[in-house]
């Protein structure tokens, strides 16, 4: 009996540990690790998503992974093998299309991928037989695809522009397309390139914010201001309130991008209004033929110069107290309410109105005369306590000597 | 030669009796400078008045901004009188935020940040949550006064 139940213990352990092998028989991965090159798709998968939530190389490119001749794989009804370049977006869509079945993995994952997909330029020309048009792989890599959250993955925003680039800043590559290749070189240096990728701000836009990820095409002529309003919201809601809308309609211009431009877009100077060499708004509006713009644009120039020159002096004045080693925390934090009327200022220009722009920026003018004021005094304060020490010194000295001596005095005497 | 040594001397004595005096001066002047409180309130606060319930009822959108030691805060009036106290300073560039009652969000117009009323950051650039402190009005005085600690 005894023998009997030590038979039964191993045929139970044995069965237990072969069951992984009865489980899952990958010969896929086996065999092609065997003759891939390093980089190939059996060492990449490890690192993809759909083989962390259990799919196999079967799951997708068919066959039966549990015969070891390659020509019997090939052979079986369900392989599909290597799709078509052109083929690709279909065939991931035939899950991520699928609702039901992408629910079992995540039930909030969206499934729009593909109808969006054959709405962007890469779709439509993919529909056309384009084979060089992206496809879903040509973004998020293939056989080590990471959601767009994972900081390794080709989609995660900081190495978006990059995976971007690889085709759109390559000229031979887009050659047939006619289209610029500069934009990724303008982007690193624009303010939001610089923001996102030296800064390491994710709130900063990579190209998928501006153009659409699956649906990605060029912001259409009316929809700029929608595009850059999704961040840049007050500016966007002033300029649709303003003349500006309807004169740039009709004259076939873009909205923000006729002076902010688009990929290189730097950190706006106040330059940029006015009527001076730089401004862009003399472009348009010249004293003879359109006085009352002109005259505008002069307006607010002034205006915002003005607050600029006050809020630096008010600025330099704080800053030599603290250098001085006096306290100025309260004044520090008044330069952040003349800072705030400065940036409200600038970003009202946007109306294009003065009666809007004139009392924010009288309000930062007082607020930074005031600061000012308070610093000049605080200063005036540390020379006072400078000659109150210097003269107790002398004081203090003499007191000594004087001491000294009476001391000698009474020694004499 | 006697007459000048008592001039001499007696100037000595006016000087150091001149001497005592203004050293007591320079003692006693501190002291008193300690006695009277400093025009600058102490950095390390833990609670300050934000402003009185009355003004924030009147306020336009019913929020008021309030100094918290080095920082700026934000009192916020809810529906059924409720009060919510929060650091003001968008946690993306420093831009200061604002209570939007039509959306019911604290909001920060640089770049469209939004946060929920508990502070969360739900949409926009902000990277982490606003600080939420405590509030506590006081009817008698009608004051608001805010905390960083336990409720006060």
């Amino acid at each position: 009996m005894r023998y009997l139940y030590k038979l039964l213990a191993v045929l139970v352990m044995s069965a237990v540990f072969s069951l992984p092998s009865l489980a899952v028989e990958n010969n896929c991965q086996s065999c092609h690790a065997d003759w891939e090159d390093e980089g190939g798709p059996a060492s990449m998968w490890d690192g993809d998503i759909h083989k962390e939530v259990g799919l196999t190389c079967a799951d997708c490119h068919g066959g039966d992974p549990t015969l070891e001749d390659m020509d019997e794989v090939r052979q079986g009804r369900s392989y599909v093998g290597v799709p078509k370049t052109v083929a690709i977006p279909n065939f991931c869509g035939r899950c991520h299309s699928d609702p039901s079945y992408m629910k079992k993995f995540n039930p909030s994952v969206a499934t729009d991928q593909l109808d969006k997909y054959w709405t962007s330029i890469h779709g439509q020309l993919n529909e056309q037989g384009d084979a060089q048009a992206a496809t879903c792989v040509s973004c998020h890599s293939v056989h080590s695809i990471q959601p767009a959250k994972i900081p390794s993955s080709s989609v995660y925003p900081m190495n978006l522009p990059g995976t971007c680039a690889e085709c759109h800043a390559n000229p031979i590559y887009m050659k047939p397309y006619d289209i610029p290749t500069d934009q990724y070189d303008k982007f690193v240096g624009s303010v939001h390139g610089r923001q996102l990728l030296e800064e390491e701000d994710l709130g900063a836009p990579a190209c998928n914010d501006c153009h659409g990820n699956h649906g990605a095409a060029p912001p259409g002529l009316d929809n700029i201001s929608a595009v850059c309003g999704t961040c840049h919201a007050r500016q966007a809601m002033l300029f649709a309130e303003s003349p500006h809308k309807e004169a740039y309609a009709k004259a076939k211009l873009p909205q923000c991008e006729t002076c902010h431009s688009n990929h290189d877009i730097i950190q706006p100077i106040d330059e940029m209004v006015g009527v001076g060499e730089k401004a862009f708004c003399a472009r348009c509006h010249d004293a003879d033929s359109d006085s009352k713009g002109f005259e505008t644009a002069a307006a607010i120039s002034d205006l915002l110069d003005s607050l600029v020159r006050i809020e630096r002096m008010a600025e330099a004045t704080i800053d030599e107290a603290e250098i001085k080693g006096m306290s100025v925390d309260n004044e520090r934090f008044a330069l952040k309410d003349v800072r705030s009327a400065l940036v409200e200022s600038r970003t009202l220009i946007h109306s294009f109105d003065l009666e809007k722009v004139k009392p924010e920026a009288e309000k930062g003018m007082q607020l930074a005369a005031a600061t000012h004021l308070r610093g000049l005094d605080i200063i005036e304060d540390y020379y006072f306590r400078r000659k109150g020490l210097a003269i107790s010194t002398i004081i203090i000295t003499l007191l000594a000597i004087v001491i000294w001596i009476k001391i000698k005095r009474f020694d004499n005497s | 030669m006697e007459k000048s040594s008592i001039k001499r001397r007696s100037f000595l004595n006016w000087f150091l009796g001149g001497g005592v005096i203004a050293w007591l001066g320079t003692v006693s002047y501190p002291v008193f400078k300690f006695m009277k409180p400093p025009e600058i309130p102490e950095a390390d606060q833990s609670q300050v008045t934000a402003c009185t319930f009355a003004e924030l009822k009147a306020s336009e959108n019913k929020y008021k901004t309030f100094k918290f030691g080095r920082k700026l805060g934000i009192v916020v009036l809810l529906e059924g009188d409720q009060l919510r106290a929060y650091e003001a300073t968008c946690t993306h560039l420093d831009c200061t935020v604002q209570y939007r009652p039509d959306l019911n969000i604290l909001w920060c117009a640089c770049h469209n940040g939004k946060y929920d009323m508990t502070g969360r950051n739900i949409a926009g650039p902000p990277p982490r949550p606003l600080e939420q402190w405590q509030t506590h009005h006081d009817e008698a005085t009608d004051n608001i006064y805010v905390s960083k600690g336990e409720e006060v």
